[in-house]
């Protein structure tokens, strides 16, 4: 009988689909720490971390069939989902008074082998070269929209660009992250 | 409308979050309608995954949390779907309702609005058939563009969104209203069998007035008119028989505040 830690990602949706709880778990025991991970760098506090990967997971629960396996991995998906909900937690109000807030309550518990964090510490270092790689103007704007939640707008008043300017530095760093991220061999974020 | 180059050239961004809110509208739009633009950004996307891919220790009890908030429906049958306003059909078959993925729980009942209904039914049937006409002929017009219609209603000064949720607040439908006229942005809500539609209607006070037929699987830019009545305060859908109802008879699988 197959284990649930050997059933495909796809699997596992489709039987979340069907109300298993328990794909459910391992899809959170895959992919948890990955989504609490950035929203907690977006947003710079574990307690709002924690709301989002609730939010991500109860939605995957809700709308399973939302994970469309022919656009990208599941990996990819949830990563999606965490960012955009960190993006509009920091863009409110409170949120960001909340920023500023240290909360050091957190527990280390995840279960996660070791593979996976060979993994995962192998693409951190390849996106870190490719990031290293780009034109400090084009790294600096995708940073401060992706890492700190910015609109390009906002980017352009930062850093006292025209908005044209900096949505095509956008549009071309990301371009070249991708050449540089392919030609390292790495094709999706499939864990 | 944007164009394909300005929605092209907002991908990256898109990708990253990092688009404004009205744009976020549009390019959405614009994808529903451009493979191409699809498939650059699912590109941009695994590049943002790349990107964000820092896993870090879960906290603690997270998951239990998780796992003790998601609703109970694990090994149960789906309860059955309550009654809007009648235990039978003037017929005598049961009301249809929708199949189980698509309920996913309880479904809730229009409340008050079934205690009013039956009071107003020979007004509502005369602005039934009014708004059902108006509903023909712009299903017409709209067949052209409907991203742009929709597109058209979102960058209308005072346009509202309504988010139509099932009782478990699962998002089934968004719609745009704006100058008194109505579209369907998105739908999630399951086909029906070709005998049947979704019907929608706005409370106002205690009432619910159709606002029109949506059709056995709402589209994209369907159209509907609010301008000839008071602004509902609530929006619902119900599944009503193929030519419509005067008065909800189906139950509430859908509603939001307006």
């Amino acid at each position: 009988m197959q284990q649930i830690g050997e059933v495909s990602d796809a699997q596992l949706v489709t039987s979340i689909a069907r109300y298993s709880e328990v794909a459910l778990a391992e899809v959170y025991r895959r992919h948890g720490g990955a989504v609490y991970g950035l929203a907690r760098r977006v947003l710079n506090s574990p307690t709002e971390a924690e709301d989002v990967t609730q939010e991500v997971f109860f939605r995957l629960w809700n709308q399973p069939d939302r994970f469309d396996p022919s656009r990208g991995s599941l990996r990819s998906f949830l990563l999606a989902q965490s960012h955009g909900r960190a993006v509009d937690a920091v863009r409110s109000l409170n949120s960001r008074r909340l920023r500023e807030v240290k909360d050091a309550r957190r527990t280390a518990t995840a279960d996660y082998d070791m593979e996976h964090q060979v993994w995962d510490l192998a693409l951190a270092d390849q996106v870190a070269t490719a990031l290293g790689e780009l034109p400090d103007e084009e790294r600096r704007a995708i940073e401060l929209a992706y890492y700190q939640g910015h609109t390009y707008v906002e980017v352009a008043e930062l850093l006292g660009q025209p908005e044209g300017t900096v949505k095509g530095r956008i549009r071309n760093g990301m371009r070249r992250m991708r050449a540089l991220l392919v030609e390292a061999g790495v094709q999706g974020v499939d864990a | 409308m944007i164009t394909h180059e300005e929605a092209n050239e907002l991908l990256a961004s898109f990708a990253l979050d990092a688009v404004e809110a009205h744009e976020h509208a549009q390019i959405e739009a614009h994808l529903a309608e451009c493979p191409r633009c699809r498939a650059e950004l699912d590109a941009f996307r695994d590049v943002a995954a790349a990107m964000g891919n820092s896993v870090e220790p879960l906290p603690e009890g997270l998951w239990e949390t998780i796992a003790s908030r998601l609703p109970e429906r694990l090994d149960a049958e789906p309860p059955p779907m309550p009654r809007l306003v009648a235990e039978e059909r003037s017929d005598g078959s049961p009301t249809p309702i929708l199949g189980r993925r698509a309920t996913r729980g309880p479904l809730a009942v229009m409340g008050a609005v079934a205690v009013a209904a039956a009071a107003v039914a020979a007004v509502l049937g005369i602005g039934l058939v009014q708004a059902d006409h108006q509903v023909s002929q712009d299903q017409a017009l709209a067949r052209g563009g409907a991203a742009g219609t929709v597109v058209a209603a979102l960058t209308t000064p005072g346009h509202q969104v309504v988010n139509l949720e099932s009782a478990h607040h699962v998002r089934l439908a968004q719609f745009v209203i704006a100058n008194g006229r109505g579209y369907v942005i998105s739908s999630r809500l399951p086909a029906l069998s070709s005998d049947h539609t979704y019907q929608l209607w706005g409370l106002i006070g205690d009432r619910p007035i159709s606002l029109g037929l949506l059709g056995r699987s709402p589209q994209q830019a369907t159209p509907f008119t609010v301008a000839s009545t008071a602004a509902p305060s609530r929006l619902s859908v119900t599944i009503e028989p193929a030519s419509g109802s005067v008065v909800p008879s189906g139950a509430v699988v859908a509603s939001g505040t307006v």
